[in-house]
């Protein structure tokens, strides 16, 4: 009996990726999931502001992204497609859940130095994520996609289905809220005034 | 004061050998499926842990032949697939960017060219999200002799005898039937037994019952039987907004809208008004106490208590599965996950083809 060991082989091109993905090739859309994973946690992540769902969310939606693949036309980055994949289902997400979190403070008494920074930046994220929790999940999600996860106001267009115009004005809005939250509470201004990155 | 423009947050490692792990064994799984049996999704498949799901999810009778190998910025062509889904088991899908889920017992054609894309609702119901559609290709849901133009929007149809039952939950959708048109807004409801405005803009008149203006495509497995004229629908949960022909229920139903509205500004008075609503024992009363639920889902023992009495009380209310599964999402919140595994098996004994199956599977299973 002879054994032939066949190694499996990157594509050479995205065309040929995608082609392979389409065909159902299990190695081509590993490559393409470890590509993207990183980019798609990292935004899932900052549109929920915790952990604890991200993996779950990441799962829906590369499993709906490989079966959805026929349908990519390619007028988008293949990256906007799964991206805007990716916000639908957070969208979904976000949607089916009311805030639960509270906006009141919550300190943890005696702790210093380096704890209480750490604790402080947490209980600031907190208090982020929970102004945002406030928000349509419209506004939330074209904030945090801008503001959080670095997009441009095109992209968030992009990945969100919606105008430019639409988008500016949601991340306005979103803005504003945050910035009145942030007027009323030392710990979120202080954590945004850490956390701003330069323009 | 500063006023954000760009927050720099550190990002935790994810878990990517498993996330990984547990895409592509669903994927196996799902092509495993669909080459066994592509229509006998409608029986489930043991060797499987989460089969049944994924048979739902998936299998059914999928054709979608027609996007595979399909060439890109060609002429319009006009291409179809077709996805049923088995009695109790529901799909989720993907057309473009819309997100598509098919209930139970469902059966919808997709057809996209380069006008845009239609889906023929031939029996069950399917729950939209469309992104606006500006500058976008239009988005058609046709149900029977009930045509809906998405404008941008999250709705549901929903085929109810020849024509269809049109829920809106967000944006606008714009119905043709044989009788008139009618342009629906969040929270309106569309059913066939209603009459319909001639102008879009208009306040519905009573005008008679639609008659069929086309043959609709005959069920294979009908939902419900023909039902008498005018047809009835079938959910029972409330409407909450009911057609112009509907009984009118003006109390109870602006009490739960403006409960609604509080939400975002007062949670503590709208948790009020949801309480006074679902004090009653109409159907009003069992979604109050879901969204009373819901609202409080940051308080879990509150929340539990207000899911146990709604299990109580309403044992088989349209939202008695939202309910079962609010329990396992709320449990799991608290970090609970022992109880979070017994509630996700008891949903999924009770809705083993339920929507969130595939959750409460994973959940459920020992680790």
């Amino acid at each position: 009996m002879t054994l032939t060991l066949v190694m499996p082989t990157a594509p050479a091109s995205d065309a040929e990726l995608l082609a392979a993905c389409i065909a159902g090739d299990a190695t081509a859309q590993r490559v393409v999931f470890r590509r993207e994973y990183p980019r798609v946690h990292a935004t899932v992540y900052r549109l929920l502001g915790n952990l604890r769902d991200v993996d779950d969310l990441v799962q829906d939606t590369f499993i709906a992204a490989f079966r959805a693949l026929a349908t990519y036309r390619g007028d988008a980055k293949l990256s906007t497609w799964i991206d805007r994949i990716a916000v639908r289902v957070v969208f979904h997400h976000i949607r089916a859940r009311r805030p639960t979190v509270s906006l009141e403070s919550v300190r943890e008494p005696g702790t210093t130095g380096a704890l209480e920074d750490q604790t402080h930046a947490r209980e600031g994220l907190r208090r982020l994520y929970a102004v945002l929790a406030t928000m349509s999940p419209d506004a939330r999600t074209a904030f945090a996609l801008y503001a959080i996860d670095g997009r441009s106001i095109a992209e968030v267009a992009a990945v969100t289905g919606t105008t430019t115009v639409a988008a500016k004005v949601r991340i306005w809005r979103a803005r504003r809220t945050v910035t009145r939250h942030a007027e009323a509470d030392p710990v979120l201004s202080e954590f945004l005034t850490s956390r701003q990155e330069d323009a | 004061m500063m006023s954000p423009d760009r927050i720099r947050i550190d990002v935790p490692a994810g878990d990517e050998r498993r996330v990984e792990s547990e895409v592509f064994r669903q994927l196996a799984a799902i092509r495993a499926v669909d080459r066994s049996d592509a229509v006998g999704a409608r029986r489930p498949l043991p060797w499987f842990g989460f089969a049944i799901p994924a048979a739902a999810l998936v299998a059914l009778a999928i054709v979608l032949g027609s996007v595979v190998g399909r060439g890109r910025g060609a002429a319009p062509v006009r291409e179809a697939s077709l996805v049923v889904t088995p009695v109790g088991g529901s799909s989720r899908f993907t057309v473009g960017d819309a997100v598509i889920d098919a209930g139970a017992d469902t059966s919808v054609e997709i057809q996209q060219s380069g006008e845009g894309v239609t889906l023929v609702l031939q029996r069950g119901t399917v729950d939209c999200d469309v992104a606006p559609r500006a500058g976008r290709p239009p988005f058609r849901v046709i149900g029977g002799t009930v045509h809906v133009e998405v404008i941008g929007t999250r709705f549901a149809v929903t085929r109810i005898g020849e024509g269809a039952r049109v829920d809106v939950t967000r944006g606008k959708v714009h119905v043709r039937a044989p009788a008139g048109e009618r342009l629906l807004t969040p929270g309106q409801t569309w059913t066939p037994g209603e009459s319909v405005a001639t102008d879009a803009n208009d306040s519905p008149r009573p005008t008679p019952a639609p008659v069929p203006a086309v043959t609709p495509v005959t069920p294979v497995t009908p939902v419900t039987p023909a039902p008498p004229a005018p047809p009835v629908p079938p959910a029972p949960e409330p409407a909450p907004a009911p057609g112009p022909d509907a009984p009118p229920r003006p109390s109870t139903r602006d009490a739960f809208a403006a409960a609604q509205r509080l939400e975002a500004t007062d949670p503590p008075r709208a948790a009020k008004a949801y309480r006074a609503i679902a004090n009653a024992h109409d159907a009003w009363a069992a979604l109050a106490l879901y969204s009373l639920a819901e609202l409080h889902a940051g308080e879990v023992a509150t929340t539990l208590r207000e899911l146990d009495e709604l299990a109580r009380r309403f044992p088989d209310a349209a939202n008695a599965e939202d309910g079962a599964w609010l329990r396992v999402d709320v449990l799991r919140g608290a970090g609970r996950r022992d109880e979070a595994a017994r509630a996700a098996a008891a949903y999924l004994n009770r809705f083993p083809q339920g929507t969130y199956a595939v959750s409460a599977a994973r959940l459920a299973a020992p680790r």
